[in-house]
This record gives structure tokens, sequence and C-alpha cells, in this order.
């Protein structure tokens, strides 16, 4: 019995690492009135052809946004409106995710738009026109113009995996959106939406029957997706290099890292989960550059790091699921400084990432941030709709439950294996940065060589922070000026 | 007997079906006053082991009732990170951290909420440290100088987003007297003038952070019982203050308005147009009037919409907010446009739906629709304890009690289309009208 599990386990393990021979069901049966639905497609803007960037993600809005072959649009949101439902859609590298939620006196209903949106799409021009329109001022207006923060974020992430299927951004360029017909988002649909790449998931209140009714429907797709496995292999790099991208705004937003060999499920993954809590946990306080840079310095309003992608960070509190990637980066995201202080930010920041890194976590510390983790689990899973999420990640990476995977492993995990993640995985050199500002050559001719960079206060800082301070200013993060490149903004996903 | 019980079951369940479900907010809780006026509202969800406390302070820019202090209710929220005697910042980010505990805060005009979600063994811990920063709160002028550099990073980091330029716009040119002049973040020379204002932020705290302006209200995996004896033992001390703000009365608007904005930098047109509306109401149906008003004549499924943005597509965003704030404030329309030089038209179609529905009635079908779809979206956003207390939350800012939301959607369903048309009449005027635009530099930027 015991040997069945294990050979049922590892069968999962490898279903995850190539590709699933058929539809897998993630199913969390409960009482809830409402029924929250959530199919995942192990496919995305990876899979996007080079010169038509944003094809995955223009394919799921279109099925998400778009009629259907029978109801047009206005027609289908007429029939969501008193259910106060629509069906929403997510696209990444690897996954595409389509989600909804319906109180269950609706489900019959709802299910039944939900099925012909995703299985007979309409495919009409107007909705093509107005969703690429939508796309492509997302890019220019919503990104480029209006968010300087989550502009730098992904002009890293593109800048980390050049030359491979990661390299640009899952919204895509305006030129490669212009490109894109009709007719390229029927093929995406056609090839990539198939049984072998589907992860059905449900929960809630649902009746059990209506799980085989999915299961037949949903099998009236192509069976295989016959694209050869993803493989991704991010640029080496010699040295630190910084893009500087110029733009009309008020302060300077950074973000910077490097690709690294650990996702979730390997064995180094609790271990640095534990580095990024500790270093820099999203949007809370207790992170060592959040009080390092925002409250002993009030520099800005906050300062985090990452070991997984996490897209949206200036809006959401913590990561959105179903983003899962088959490699990952560090990334450590600085929020807008005043710009006289911007050169010195980046320099305390990498001075920090020096620090851990030689220095590594204290006992303390680790003792602390273990205990986070072990209950910040369950925050992260608190609504069904995340815990049916959770458990989609889980079996595209090959784990189990999420919960139950992080606390064993925190529970096992000693600070000398997270201190030995770090200096494996970790390091100062060979670093892309991404810097967006006004003054580009000024930033440019303060961040290259040792400085010094200055900071000047409003209030008394006490003599150790100042000490430390004249260090941080002449930390030479190893920028040479032809290290450097300046692009005005109009250039970037163009 | 059986066969007739069987068929009585069915008719039951289509009755369920065929009508959303009837109380509005589907929880049982418990709302306590303290002697000191502090109130407690505890709601027990099914969220195994978690525990989410929220502490409302009826306190946000509104209560900016002097010149030149705007964005303080905001820069005060910050503040209570700083710590106390018994807890300095390091030892009460040890507590959170231990606690596994999702921590923040948030300011808007009306209130001030403190919010942390966590397991529930730490309930003792986290109350006992909330009791202590509310009373003792005490910080140095370095701290003080040192956070304002956080909140104009936060001033910073929304400045890139045209949408929050518009929003400060809009408020400065509609109220003339009333503390809405002013957005939450704050004008930015007072922002800058902040590092200078330690003493008022002092005074701030002596006046608004007291029990009777404060409500907990703690959801999840909890016993009323346990949490009363815990918010006894710890704010049972808090002393009652005496402080009343004297908000200015925002004197009748008789003309429209205008504004526009340069943005500097490439951006699609945003525009807003809004009117002067009432203070937020459970006890008639102006809020719920307008609401439902806003979701029917510029939702997603309203002609307007349909029209503007679907079909002819030269809008790539419309909607409507109206008005749920302490006192009367605006109902906005706000549209983002694709080209420019279609602004004076869209401006001119929206003010003439707006002049229709003073004449013509919504249809009784489709309001029967939006009163059917607020119920079933309000139900499902209370899927966690965190999103109960959050809407709590809001609701507690303007009446102190979860008890409003029944009365406003029993408001809500008694709406009928002669109600929103009598409500477009009262307020959506000429004469209470602002209007702001907002443009990049040409060209706008837009895909053709």
């Amino acid at each position: 019995m015991k040997w069945v599990l294990l050979v049922q386990a590892v069968s999962l393990c490898v279903f995850a690492q190539t590709r699933a021979s058929q539809m897998r069901i993630v199913a969390l049966p409960g009482n809830s009135p409402v029924v929250t639905l959530r199919l995942v497609f192990t496919t995305g803007s990876a899979r996007d052809p080079e010169d038509k960037s944003g094809l995955a993600r223009l394919t799921a809005e279109m099925l998400a946004g778009g009629g259907s072959k029978d109801l047009t649009y206005k027609q289908i949101v007429d029939a969501f409106f008193p259910m106060a439902a629509s069906v929403g859609s997510q696209v990444d590298m690897e996954m595409t995710t389509f989600s909804g939620a319906t109180h269950v006196d609706n489900l019959e209903a709802y299910y039944k738009l939900f099925r012909a949106m995703l299985l007979d799409p309409g495919w009409r021009e107007d909705d093509f026109k107005r969703l690429k329109d939508s796309a492509i001022n997302s890019l220019r207006v919503g990104l480029r113009g209006n968010n300087d923060e989550e502009l730098g974020k992904e002009v890293l992430l593109s800048e980390l995996y050049r030359g491979t299927p990661y390299g640009h951004y899952s919204l895509g360029a305006v030129s490669a959106l212009q490109r894109i017909t009709i007719e390229d988002l029927k093929q995406f649909y056609k090839q990539h939406y198939t049984q072998s790449n589907l992860i059905v998931g449900i929960a809630g209140g649902y009746a059990p029957e209506f799980l085989d009714r999915l299961k037949k429907d949903f099998g009236a797709l192509p069976a295989n997706d016959t694209a050869p496995a993803l493989a991704i292999h991010p640029p080496a790099v010699e040295h630190t290099h910084a893009l500087i991208v110029e733009k009309n705004t008020r302060s300077v937003a950074y973000s910077f890292g490097f690709p690294i060999d650990v996702k979730r499920g390997d064995p180094d993954y609790p271990a640095l989960l534990v580095m990024q809590s500790y270093f820099g946990q999203h949007r809370e306080s207790g992170g060592h550059l959040f009080q390092r840079i925002r409250e002993i310095r009030g520099i800005n309003y906050g300062d985090y790091d990452y070991i997984e992608y996490f897209p949206r960070g200036g809006n959401l509190m913590e990561p959105p699921p179903n983003v899962a990637r088959g490699s990952q980066a560090f990334q450590i995201w600085i929020r807008p400084a005043e710009p006289p202080q911007a050169a010195f930010t980046l320099r305390l920041a990498v001075y920090e990432l020096n620090r851990l890194v030689k220095e590594g976590i204290s006992q303390e510390d680790f003792d602390r941030t273990k205990e986070f983790l072990s209950k910040f689990v369950n925050v992260l899973t608190k609504t069904k709709r995340a815990e049916l999420a959770y458990a989609i990640d889980s079996l595209y990476y090959g784990i189990p439950n999420y919960n139950a995977y992080i606390k064993d492993a925190l529970a096992k995990l000693t600070r000398d294996q997270v201190n030995a993640a770090i200096r494996k995985h970790l390091r100062t050199d060979r670093l892309q940065i991404v810097a967006v500002t006004d003054h580009a050559a000024d930033l440019k001719r303060q961040i290259v060589g040792a400085g010094p960079s200055k900071i000047e206060y409003n209030s008394p800082k006490p003599p150790e922070i100042l000490a430390e301070d004249k260090i941080v200013g002449a930390f030479d993060i190893g920028l040479r000026p032809e290290d450097v490149e300046i692009v005005p903004v109009e250039k970037i996903f163009d | 007997m059986i066969r007739s019980f069987l068929l009585l079951f069915c008719v039951v369940m289509l009755a369920v079906a065929a009508d959303p479900p009837q109380k509005t907010f589907p929880f049982t809780y418990t709302q306590e006053d303290l002697p000191n006026g502090l109130r407690l509202v505890t709601i027990p969800t099914d969220s195994p082991n978690l525990v989410s406390v929220y502490i409302v302070v009826q306190t946000g820019s509104r209560n900016e009732v002097e010149p030149g202090k705007t964005g303080f209710a905001h820069l005060f929220e910050h503040m209570m990170f700083r710590g106390t005697d018994k807890y300095p910042p390091e030892k009460f980010q040890e507590i959170l951290t231990r606690a596994g505990a999702a921590s923040n805060a948030d300011t808007s005009s009306d209130r001030t909420t403190f919010h942390t979600t966590f397991s529930k063994e730490d309930l003792p811990a986290i109350l006992a440290m909330e009791a202590d920063r509310f009373e003792n709160l005490k910080y140095p002028l370095e701290a003080f100088k040192t956070e304002t550099g956080a909140v104009l990073g936060e001033y910073n980091k929304n400045s890139a987003n045209p949408g929050s330029k518009l929003e400060e716009v809009l408020m400065d040119t509609a109220f003339d007297r009333h503390t809405y002049k002013h957005t939450t973040m704050g004008f930015l020379k007072d922002v800058q003038d902040m590092p200078n204002q330690y003493d008022y932020s002092i005074k701030f705290f002596d006046r608004y952070y007291r029990p009777e302006y404060t409500t907990i209200i703690v959801t999840g995996d909890v016993d009323p019982k346990q949490a009363r004896a815990l918010v006894d033992k710890s704010f049972g001390d808090w002393k009652r203050g005496s402080y009343h703000a004297d908000i200015p009365v925002e004197p009748k608007q008789d003309a429209p308005r205008e504004a526009h904005v340069d943005w500097g930098s490439p951006t699609l047109p945003l525009l807003a147009i809004a009117y002067k509306g009432p203070a937020y109401t459970d006890t008639a149906k102006d809020t719920a009037a307008l609401d439902a008003f806003a979701t029917l004549v510029f939702g997603q499924n309203s002609e307007l919409y349909q029209k503007l943005v679907v079909r002819e597509q030269k809008l790539d965003s419309l909607g409507a907010n109206a008005p749920s704030s302490v006192d009367p404030d605006l109902f906005t329309i706000r549209a983002r446009l694709k080209h420019v030089e279609d602004l004076p038209a869209i401006r001119a179609e929206i003010l003439a739906t707006v002049q229709r529905f003073q004449d013509e009635l919504v249809s009784a079908d489709k309001l029967e629709a939006v009163k059917k779809r607020e119920r079933y979206a309000f139900t499902m956003r209370l899927d966690n304890s965190e999103s109960v207390a959050q809407t709590v939350a809001q609701f507690v800012a303007l009446r102190r009690t979860p008890d409003t939301i029944d009365k406003l959607y029993v408001q809500y369903g008694q709406l009928t289309p002669e109600d929103l048309r009598g409500m477009a009449r009262k307020y959506l005027i000429e004469s209470g009208r602002t209007i702001v635009s907002l443009t990049g530099p040409a060209p706008a930027g837009a895909s053709k």
C-alpha cells in the first residue's frame, strides 16, 4: 500500500515537470453558498511568437472579455449582471487562468455562459479591436505613463530573460500587438488550449454531478499540445548592468536582481523563502530592507524582495497565485525615492544585500522568521479561492498541499541551511538594475564608481547611522559608465 | 405525507432559488459598549484558526480643520507604528512577526483603520499591544521627522498616476469650505511641511485617538465572550476625550464649475463630471437610489457604456460613484477617453444622459436586476474573516454599527424608477456641478 502511494506521488511529480496527458482536476467541495471555478491552462506568454508578443494574453482576454458564438459580449454582460458575476482572465509566462465565482443559486445559468465563452468563442472583429486597443493603451498609458514601479519590475524581468521565451512582457509590445490578427488568436487557442494543458479547479457547494459535467464538456478540447516542452536558460551576464528608463516623473523607482536556480519544490526553496521574508517580506514593516531604508532613514514608502514572480505588487498585499514559472528570479523592489537621495538609496540597497550574503541571518532572526512563515501561510490561503489556486500551483510544481509543504519544511530547516542557500544563490555582482527617472544622465553620473553619494536628513540620526552612511555612500556597486544604458520610456515595450 | 412534505420542500427550494439571499448581512454578531465609550463588534465567521482585528477611528481627512494641516490623519496612521515605552517599535514588530500577522492601516476622508489578520492564539497578545499604542503612543521628534519622509515617499509613488491629480483638483474645485476639499494624502505643500508639525501631531492624537471615536471589530475564529473579556482588560482604562471637531459646513453651490489639468507626460485624457450629493443615509432612499442610478446609467451594462466603450470604442473606461460619506459628498462620473479630440462630444453626451434621466424613468426590470445584483455582490464579497471585517469597517465609519447594512438594503429593496428620477432631479443639477478634465502633451499617444 505504501509503495503504491509512493508511485502515485512520483508520477504526480513527473506530470508537473513535463506535460500531463489528460486534463487534471482539483476539487475542494464544501458547504459555501459560493461556487468558485478556476481553469488553468499550463500555457501562456512564453508561447508568444517572437514577433507577436502579447498573443497569449490577448487570446485569453478575447475569451473572457468578448462574445461567444451565440451571444454578443453585451448579451453576456447583461446575463451576468443580476448574478454579480463575470469571468476573469490572467496570463503569465506558463499559466493562463480563467476564474469566476457565483452564488450557488445561479450556478446553472452562470456555467452555461462560462462554458460558451471558453469552449465556443465568438471571435468577433469589434471585440478584437476593443481589446487590442485596450492592451495597447494599458502598455502606453497604464504602464509606461502611470506606473513607474510596475514598469521597472517588468523591464527588469524582460532584461533578465532576454533572448528566452520569457524575454518579453506578457502584455506584449505596441508594434507586436498591432501585428496580431484574429487568425493568430484562433491558432493559439487551437494549439494550446488542450486537455493536456488543462487543470480544472472547483470549490464550494456544488453537486458531485456538476464535476462530471465539467469533465465531459472540457473533454471536447483537443487532447494534446504539440509544442515542445519549454526550456528556459537565462543568459549569463559578466558584469552588473543598469538600464535607466527616462520619463517625466517626480521621483526615482528601482528594481534589480538576477535569475535563481530555485523554484517551489526545490530543496533550497524553503531556505530562500525564509531569507526573502527576513530581508523584505512584501508590504510588511518587519523586513530588514524596510527597516534600514524606510524606518530608520525615512527615504521612501517601502522596500521588499522576492524569489518568485509577483506582479501588481503596488496593489496586492499577498502574491497572486497561478503565475507559476519554471524559472524564477531574485528581485529587490525599492519604492520611489526623492532624486537627491536616489543614488544613495541604490547603494544602500546593494550594501544591505552584500551584508546579507556575507553575514547571513542571525539565529534570532531565523527563529522569528520561521515562526512568522509557519503561521502566515494560513493568511495566504484564507479564502476558498486562494486555497484552490494554491492547490493548482502545487500540482504544477509537483509538491503537496502548500501549507503542509511549508510547515513541514520549516520544522526541519536550520539556520545553517538558510545561510548556505544565501551564499549559494545570492550575489552582489552581475546584477541587472532598472531605474525609472526624469534625470537619467544625472543619475548615471551618481551611481557609477564609488561615489560618494550623500544623504541629508531632516532630523538628527544616531552616530552609528551617520558612520554607516559614509560607508554606504562610497559603496561601489560595480557599475562602470559603459554598463549604464539610458532608454527613453517611449522605446520600452514598443 | 412524505410526498407532500417533499413537494413542500421543492417549493421552498424554488422560492430560495428564485430570490436572492434575504438577509443582506448574513452573520450573527455582538455589539457592546464599554463604559469609556469604546465599542466592540464581534462577528464569528467560518475561518478556521484565523482572526481579523480591525480598529476603526472615526477620524480622517474630514477632521483636518486647520489650514496647512491637510494629510495629517494619514500621517498619524503612520505614526501609530512608532511605538510606546512598553512596546518600542522593535518589540511591536517582533510580536506581529511571531504572530505571522498580515498587518497594515489605511486612511480615508472619514476614518483611519488599523487592521491585522493572524492565528487565533495570538489574539490576547495583539489586543494588549493595540490597547497600549492607542493609549500610550510616544515618539521622539526624530522618529516623527523620519516618518514624514515615508509619507512624502507615499505621495511620490502616487504622483506618477494622473488619476490622483484629477481627484485632487476635483475636490479642490468642488468644495469651498468643507474639509472634503482636500484628498486624504493632503496638498503637497502641507506634506512637505509635515516635519515642522511635531507639536500639532501630539495634539491630533490627544483629540481623536479616544475611545468615543473608536470601534474594534473582531471577526473569524473568535468567541464573543473571550473577545469582550480581552478588550475589557486591555482597553478598559482608556480615558474618554472631550474634543469635538467643528467641521465647516459647505455652502450651497450656486453655479457650475470647471477646471483643467495639463499633465506633463503622455496619458489618455480623463474626464470627471461631479455633482454635490447627499450625506450617507440609511433612513431615506437617497444613498441607495444614487448608487442604483450610478450602476444603471453608467455601469458596464448601461446603454451609455455599451455605446461609448463597447460599440463606438471612444472610451476605454466609464463608471460612476455615488457618495457614501459622513457629510454631503460628490456623485462622480469618470471617463477615460482614447482620443483627446472626442473630449467635447463625450462631455456633451454624458451631460445629455444625466439630463435625460431627469425626465425619463429607468426600466423597472433593470432596477430589479440591480437590486438582485447588489445583494449577490455583497454576499459573495464576504467570503473570509478579513473581507467581513473590511466591509463592516466601512459602515462603522458612517454609523458605528453593522446594523446600518441591513437598513441600507431595506431602502434598496424599496426603490422604484420614480425614486431614481427624483434623486436625479434633486442632486444631478447644473448649479451643483463640477467638471474637471486632464490631458497630456499632444499627441495624446492613444492607439488609433
